[in-house]
């Protein structure tokens, strides 16, 4: 038998991103109203279409209910009790870097995120939210020789807002769930994309978010738009301090790929997900959709989430352009009392569209982790194929991997295949790798590495090879 | 609804039980399923509203079972026509349930129904009067087989049930067939209790008339070294709901399913299976087939539940599904719930039409495209037919299967 004790130890890694930076920030009051909300939109100095926007979804959302099929557990939200807008205090307009206050690079810094050009490492451009606000785009001007658009959201709203007036909520509409409908109504910031046609996006980009403050929420957003024939690679990472209190991080992330068009949105989500006893950590509601209106358009969603108390989450793709391409490569990991219920939702619309879901869950302690997932063929999806496979893997007794598919169909001329299995560490397999002189610990970590395998291989380099150290730091102790 | 508004009412159903009084009761919290849970919220609410359009139908029509009975060594009961049965055999015995014993068993069986989830036992429950609830304890082995008979007439709602408790050692093929009326709705709930060490091979085959509708649901409780085999088919009906739940009471049990549900035109046949682990080396394999054509709606949902208790548990499910029409639809979701670590469970499903190299292959050959699809069709419904009991012989349900059309 496996010493349950030693993989309990290999799951207890302190999380290293849990400081809190001190830097004096602009709060407005708790809670949530229509003058809220044009507070907000006042002081990002937004068109009226913007407001009407917020204001409508504001009042979809009193009208919706919270969500409770997903059956996490979660203590009730107090939705007036959290802050919707918290910005670091800086000057008001920032020209340059220089001009950014020091102990916000320094914080991003500490996460490993360089903002400064001067000590790039990588060919990464980055986009850093900080609470609710943008803090710094690097590599605005080399992206711009190229025709790319890279910038926050609020300075897409100012600088090119018929993008945003024609492209904001078609993929997400304000009333599409609750979660939506809330960050509609309040969000603050995130990025903006736009890759003109026949464009490849000379270098990855990123946005990094950081949550700071332990009362405030953050809702951010993300637009995307890939014209004709155009690719992009964008990396999204996430991590927040430790704080008894739990978190609202309700995000909404719209992707649109026309003809030709490839957009790869890669995630590692690493958000504080609360002490062993459960207290404390970030409540993840994220709504991340791509719409694949070109013809032989793809969206490829690979994520890695290993943070977050509760994350309910379902990356999905709408493959409506005729030969579109929908992947979804995801793992998950739970450990103590974390609770994750995540999945992607394929709808085939157009014909000969094809879909592709690779999931692998891995809970340990006393989490509970879940796939759900949609795969729905529509009247016209003739030629379309499907094809998922989850996988779960046990680590202790007292953890609990769900599966639930939703698959349906309603056209004949379509394949859907759907495979899912689970195991658990296998001690012959564990027993070779000791016997060979590999350390407990690295081999429990190899066979978890070797089973998320063919969602790393998705990932691009410099994620990698974060996900593989992130997993075997997150899963240091918990093993037996 | 005039059955809908006795429940509400819980006065007009004459001579209650207190079965019935029990179960209208629990029924009083919420007279219909909630359509927006999972386990309802694909059910065709006009179709589900026409069964339950029918009045009770409290006489007992004389019925002729459709099959003559040429092999004078089965066992023939049809439920409701008030049989008697107590065969006291030199290896076997079947004898009818006492009134107490019955009412023991039902009652227990009751505490834990949701109103919700076990909605149509709890209908059934309420509906049937002692002349349509049949009882049997079964015991020995070499036993003959046994054929069950449900059935509904013309015009009317009839609710039938059925409690079998199979003994210590006990051997036995049973199948049960469940036969819809014109314009009818059938209740059928079935129980059984497996002992240590019996083994049941079962048969369900359901098929109606023209729009006839069906409600069928079984509960089995499994205990330690029991054995159950269930072959499974539902045809023919507007709608049929078919609710399968197996408790494997102390694990190390085996249980094996294979079902198919076929529908055309615009009917609309539904399964949910949920089958719950409750003790170590539990054992499950289980096939769910399904053919829509026409307009027809096919829905599998199937779960499986494996604590932390029920260790060693090795289940996999498998819904494999044929969607021959464009109008036609299907959905399925096999469900696995799992806290037990040491454990192989697996699921997987398929929808797809039917092969077609394996068409070009046979029509190349000279066989005409109606009977090469024939063929296929054949080898798709013989794995579940050829693993129904006592039919097999001399019911043609293949042919019966392939020529409706």
């Amino acid at each position: 038998m496996v010493n349950e004790n030693l993989v309990k130890d290999v799951v207890k890694e302190p999380y290293k991103y849990g400081f809190v930076t001190d830097i004096e920030t602009e709060k407005i009051a708790k809670g949530l109203n229509e003058d809220i909300i044009r507070l907000i939109s006042q002081k990002k100095e937004e068109p009226k279409y913007l407001l009407d926007f917020r204001l409508k979804a504001f009042n979809k959302w009193q009208k919706m209910k919270e969500p409770d099929w997903a059956g996490l557990g979660y203590k009730q939200i107090d939705y007036q009790d959290i802050i919707y807008y918290s910005a670091p205090k800086q000057k008001e307009k920032i020209s340059s870097l220089d001009e950014v206050d020091p102990k916000l690079l320094e914080t991003f810094d500490k996460l490993g995120i360089p903002l400064t050009e001067q000590k790039k490492l990588t060919n990464v451009a980055v986009d850093a939210v900080f609470d609710s606000v943008s803090i710094a785009t690097t590599f605005r001007e080399e992206l711009a020789e190229h025709g790319v658009i890279f910038c926050s959201i609020s300075e897409a709203v100012k600088n090119h807002s018929d993008l945003i007036e024609k492209y904001l909520g078609t993929v997400v509409p304000a009333s599409d769930n609750y979660f939506a409908a809330l960050n509609s109504a309040v969000f603050s910031d995130g990025s903006f994309v736009y890759i003109p046609k026949g464009v490849t996006c000379p270098m990855d980009l990123s946005s990094y978010f950081r949550i700071n403050s332990g009362d405030s929420g953050q809702f951010e957003r993300t637009l995307i738009i890939a014209e004709e024939s155009s690719s992009v690679s964008y990396l999204e990472g996430c991590t927040a301090p430790m704080f008894d209190t739990n978190t609202l991080h309700a995000a909404v992330v719209e992707l649109i790929a026309l003809d030709d068009a490839s957009i790869k949105y890669s995630t590692v989500q690493n958000w504080y997900a609360g002490d062993e006893e459960g207290i404390g950590g970030i409540f993840n509601f994220v709504t991340k959709r791509g719409k694949c209106l070109g013809k032989r358009s793809k969206i490829s969603w690979s994520q890695v989430e290993t943070g977050s108390a509760i994350t309910w989450k379902y990356p999905s793709c709408l493959l409506l352009g005729e030969e579109s391409i929908g992947e979804f490569y995801s793992v998950a990991l739970t450990n103590n009392l974390q609770q994750a219920d995540t999945g992607t939702k394929m709808i085939h619309i157009g014909p000969k569209t094809k879909s592709t879901i690779v999931s692998k869950g891995i809970s340990a302690g006393n989490s509970i982790n879940s796939y759900r997932g949609l795969v729905k063929m529509g009247t016209k999806a003739k030629g379309s194929r499907n094809y998922s496979q989850c996988d779960s893997m046990l680590i202790g007794d007292q953890a609990s991997a769900n599966t639930f598919p939703y698959i349906k169909s309603q056209q004949p001329n379509s394949e859907i295949e759907h495979e899912a299995s689970t195991c658990r560490i296998s001690e012959d397999q564990l027993f070779y790798l000791q016997s060979r002189g590999i350390e407990f610990e690295e081999a429990v970590s190899m066979m978890v590495s070797g089973f998320c395998r063919d969602v790393f291989n998705q990932l691009p380099m410099e994620f990698a090879a974060e996900a593989d150290k992130l997993l075997a730091l997150k899963l240091e102790g918990s093993v037996g | 609804m005039e059955i809908i508004e006795k429940i509400k009412t819980n006065k007009s159903i004459d001579n209650q039980t207190e079965i019935q009084k029990i179960c209208l009761d629990k029924l009083q919290s919420s007279p219909l399923p909630n359509p927006k849970s999972e386990q309802w919220r694909l059910s065709n609410k006009s179709k589900f509203s026409n069964f339950l359009g029918y009045s009770l139908d409290e006489k007992y029509p004389k019925f002729d079972t459709p099959f003559p009975n040429t092999s004078q060594s089965t066992i023939r009961l049809v439920i409701g026509n008030n049989c008697q049965i107590d065969l006291i055999e030199e290896n076997y015995s079947i004898q009818k349930l006492s009134q107490d014993e019955l009412d023991k068993y039902i009652k227990v069986q009751i505490s834990c129904f949701d109103p919700n989830k076990n909605w149509s036992d709890l209908l059934n429950l309420s509906l049937s009067n002692t002349k349509n609830i049949l009882g049997l304890k079964i015991n020995g082995s070499k036993i003959p087989p046994i054929e069950i008979f449900s059935h509904s007439s013309s015009n009317s709602l009839n609710a039938k049930t059925l409690v079998i408790f199979l003994e210590k050692n006990c051997d036995v093929e049973l199948l049960q067939v469940n036969l819809g009326k014109e314009n009818s709705s059938l209740s059928q709930s079935t129980y059984f209790c497996l002992e240590e060490n019996s083994s049941l091979n079962h048969g369900v085959v359901s098929y109606g008339e023209n729009r006839s509708n069906l409600l069928n649901s079984l509960n089995v409780i499994q205990q330690k070294n029991s054995k159950y085999n269930l072959g499974s088919l539902h045809f023919k009906f507007n709608y049929a709901r078919f609710e399968i739940s197996i408790k494997q009471s102390e694990g190390n049990a085996k249980t094996n399913i294979k079902g198919m549900q076929i529908t055309k035109k615009d009917e609309q046949i539904s399964t949910y299976t949920k089958i719950n682990f409750n003790g170590p080396n539990g054992f499950l394999d289980q096939i769910n087939k399904s053919l829509a054509d026409d307009e027809s709606h096919a829905i599998f949902e199937g779960s499986i539940i494996v604590p932390k208790i029920a260790q060693k548990t090795d289940a996999s499910q498998l819904s494999r599904n044929l969607l021959l029409s464009n109008l036609a639809q299907i959905d399925t979701k096999p469900q696995l719930e799992i806290i037990a670590d040491d454990v192989k469970c697996k699921h997987g499903a398929t929808i797809s039409q039917l092969n077609e190299d394996e068409l070009f292959y046979m029509r190349s050959r000279g066989i005409t495209l109606p009977e090469a699809s024939k063929l296929q069709l054949s080898s798709y419904f013989q794995e579940i037919i050829s693993f129904i009991p006592v039919s097999k012989d001399r019911w043609d349900l293949l042919d019966k299967l392939l020529n409706e059309k």
